[in-house]
C-alpha cells in the first residue's frame, strides 16, 4: 500500500486534533477523508507530508516514515492545498515553470496537463485574474508536473462552482485511471461518494468509520422502501407514496397485496446517503464547525 | 548542481515577480533619487558625496526591506507552504531570495557611482563596501521577514531596525555622546565612514582594512543570528 496512518495521535496544548486515527490507501486507489472543519483532515495531511510531527503513531508513505525524509519521499507526491497558494503576480505559465525547474522536470507535462484542465489558451493570464475554478486547475497542474504517484488534495473543490467543481472531479477519475493513487478531503459527502473507492469519517480527531461507500451505506441502512401504488384505480389521481419499514411484517403482507392486486407503481430501497450515514454516527452535520 | 539550478530557478521567479511589485520597484528608485537630489541641489556638498545618501539608503532600506518583504509575502500567501514541500531547501530557498537583493544592490550602487562621476579605483572600493554591508543588511531583512507573520507587520518589527542603522550613522559626531557611542556598534556607521574617506579624503584601500573587517565580522555574526532563528522559528509559522 502507498499511504499508510497507524493510530495517530496529534494535540495542540489541551485541543485534541488527531486521537489513534488509522488508515490505509491502495495503489491506485481514491480514498476520502471526510469530516467538518477541525475534524483533523488538514492536520493528518499536515503530518503525513512532513509539516507537524505527530505525537505518536506513525504516517508512511511509500511504507516509510516521513518525518526527517520529505525530501525524498515528495518528489513522488503531488499535493494540492486547501489555500489557492499561487504566486499571483505571475503568470500560469511562469507559476508552473518555476515548479518545474524545482524538480528538473521537463515542459511538455506543463501543456499536456493544461490542455487537459482546458486552460492551455490562458497560460500567458496572470494569476491575479483567474477565478477560484481556474485557480483550483492550475494547483492540480503544478501538483502533477512532476509525475506524482501519490496526489493528495486538501478540500479540492471548496468554495467552487457545481460546474467548475464537477469538471475537477472528471479529471480526478481520469487520474485515477492513469494510477495515480489520491487522498483527498472533503466535507462533501456527494463528491466523496461519486469519487472514492474507500472513504473514512473524521470526527473530533477520530475515525468513527472507515470502509467502502456501498459497504457503509449497507451497513447503515435502516432498512426502508418508499412504495408508490394505487389506493383504489389505477389512475393518477390515486397513486399514493408510502414509506414501509422492510423488518416489519406487516410490510410484506402488504406489499404482496398491492403486487395480487396490481395496484404497486413502484418500489425503491431507501439508501442512506454518506451525510446520513455521518450524522448517524457522530450526531452532528456536516457543515458544523468542529472546534 | 541540482542546487545551484533550484537556486536559479527561485532567482528567475523572483526577477518576474519584482517586475509587477510597484512597492518594491519603488524602493529601488528611491536610492537613484536621493543621490540626484543630493548631488544636484543640496548646496556646498562636495562633489561625488551625494553619492553617500543614496548609497546608505540603498544599502539599509533596500537591503533589509526587500528580502524581508519577500520572506514576509511567501508566508502571509502560503506560498511558502508549497516551496518548503518541494525539493527546493530552506537554504536554497534564503540564498535565492538574498542573491536577487545583492545582484539589484551592486546594479543600483554601480548605477549611483557613475551618476556622480568616481574613478575606478573609488568605485571598486565602494562596491566592495556595499557588497559587504548589504550582506549585513539582507540577513537582517531575513530575520525580520521571519520573525513577521505577514508583510504589514515587517514595517512594525523592522522599522525601528531600519532606523537605527540608517540614521544614527549620519547623527553622530554632531555632539550627542549616546549616538556616538551607539554609532561604535553598527556596521553601517563603519560603512558610512568608508564613503566620506572615500569621496571626500580619496584615501586608499589599504587604510580601509579595519572599516572592512568590522562589517565583515558583523555580517558574520547576523548570519549565526539568522541560523539560529531559523533553527528556532523555522519558515512556516
Amino acid at each position: 500500500m502507498l499511504i499508510k496512518v497507524d493510530n495517530l495521535k496529534k494535540s495542540f496544548g489541551k485541543r485534541t486534533a488527531l486521537n489513534g486515527v488509522s488508515f490505509k490507501v491502495e495503489a491506485g486507489q481514491i480514498y476520502g477523508l471526510l469530516g467538518p472543519n477541525g475534524a483533523g483532515k488538514t492536520t493528518t495531511i499536515k503530518i503525513l507530508t512532513g509539516q507537524r510531527r505527530a505525537d505518536s503513531g506513525q504516517a508512511l508513505l511509500f511504507g516509510e516514515k516521513v518525518f526527517g525524509r520529505q525530501e525524498e519521499l515528495l518528489k513522488k507526491v503531488g499535493i494540492v492545498p486547501e489555500d489557492a497558494n499561487l504566486y499571483e503576480r505571475l503568470t500560469i505559465e511562469q507559476n508552473l515553470t518555476f515548479f518545474k525547474r524545482l524538480y528538473q522536470c521537463s515542459d511538455e507535462l506543463i501543456d499536456f496537463y493544461l490542455e487537459k484542465v482546458n486552460l492551455i489558451d490562458e497560460k500567458k493570464t496572470k494569476v491575479k485574474s483567474l477565478s477560484k475554478g481556474m485557480k483550483q486547475k492550475v494547483l492540480l497542474v503544478r501538483a502533477l508536473i512532476h509525475k506524482p504517484e501519490i496526489l493528495i488534495l486538501d478540500e479540492p473543490t471548496s468554495g467552487l462552482d457545481p460546474a467548475s467543481a464537477d469538471s475537477l472531479h472528471k479529471i480526478l477519475l481520469d487520474l485515477k485511471e492513469d494510477g495515480i493513487t489520491i487522498l483527498l478531503t472533503s466535507h462533501n459527502m456527494e463528491e466523496v461518494d461519486k469519487l472514492c473507492d474507500r472513504v473514512g469519517f473524521l470526527h473530533q480527531g477520530e475515525l468513527v468509520a472507515s470502509g467502502r461507500p456501498v459497504d457503509l451505506k449497507l451497513n447503515y441502512s435502516d432498512n426502508r422502501v418508499n412504495v408508490l401504488y394505487y389506493s383504489n384505480e389505477t389512475v393518477e389521481e390515486n397513486l399514493v407514496k408510502k414509506t414501509l419499514q422492510l423488518d416489519d411484517p406487516e410490510t410484506g403482507k402488504f406489499i404482496a397485496e398491492l403486487i395480487q392486486n396490481g395496484r404497486i407503481k413502484s418500489i425503491h430501497s431507501l439508501e442512506p446517503t454518506l451525510a446520513d450515514i455521518f450524522v448517524k454516527l457522530t450526531g452532528r452535520n456536516l457543515a458544523d464547525d468542529g472546534f | 548542481m541540482m542546487a545551484f539550478k533550484r537556486i536559479l530557478a527561485i532567482l528567475i521567479k523572483e526577477a518576474q515577480d519584482i517586475r509587477s511589485n510597484s512597492n518594491l520597484l519603488v524602493m529601488y528608485l528611491m536610492p537613484i533619487l536621493f543621490t540626484y537630489i543630493w548631488e544636484n541641489f543640496i548646496p556646498d556638498m562636495p562633489a561625488g558625496f551625494g553619492a553617500a545618501f543614496g548609497l546608505i539608503f540603498l544599502v539599509v532600506m533596500v537591503g533589509m526591506y526587500v528580502p524581508s518583504m519577500l520572506i514576509a509575502e511567501e508566508k502571509e500567501k502560503n506560498t511558502i507552504e508549497v516551496l518548503m514541500l518541494s525539493p527546493a531547501r530552506p537554504v536554497e530557498i534564503f540564498v535565492g531570495k538574498g542573491l536577487l537583493t545583492f545582484i539589484t544592490i551592486i546594479i543600483i550602487s554601480l548605477i549611483i557611482n557613475i551618476m556622480v562621476g568616481l574613478s575606478f579605483n573609488i568605485q571598486l572600493i565602494i562596491i566592495i563596501a556595499t557588497a559587504l554591508t548589504s550582506l549585513f543588511a539582507i540577513f537582517v531583512g531575513m530575520i525580520v521577514g521571519m520573525i513577521s507573520p505577514n508583510q504589514m507587520s515587517t514595517g512594525v518589527v523592522g522599522l525601528p531596525i531600519y532606523l537605527l542603522l540608517l540614521l544614527i550613522p549620519q547623527l553622530s559626531g554632531i555632539g550627542i555622546s549616546g549616538v556616538d557611542f551607539i554609532a561604535r556598534f553598527l556596521p553601517t556607521y563603519y560603512y558610512l565612514n568608508i564613503l566620506e574617506l572615500t569621496l571626500i579624503d580619496r584615501v586608499a584601500i589599504s587604510d580601509l582594512y579595519i572599516h572592512f573587517s568590522i562589517i565583515a565580522f558583523s555580517s558574520f555574526v547576523i548570519f549565526a543570528l539568522l541560523l539560529y532563528i531559523y533553527r528556532q522559528k523555522g519558515l512556516l509559522d
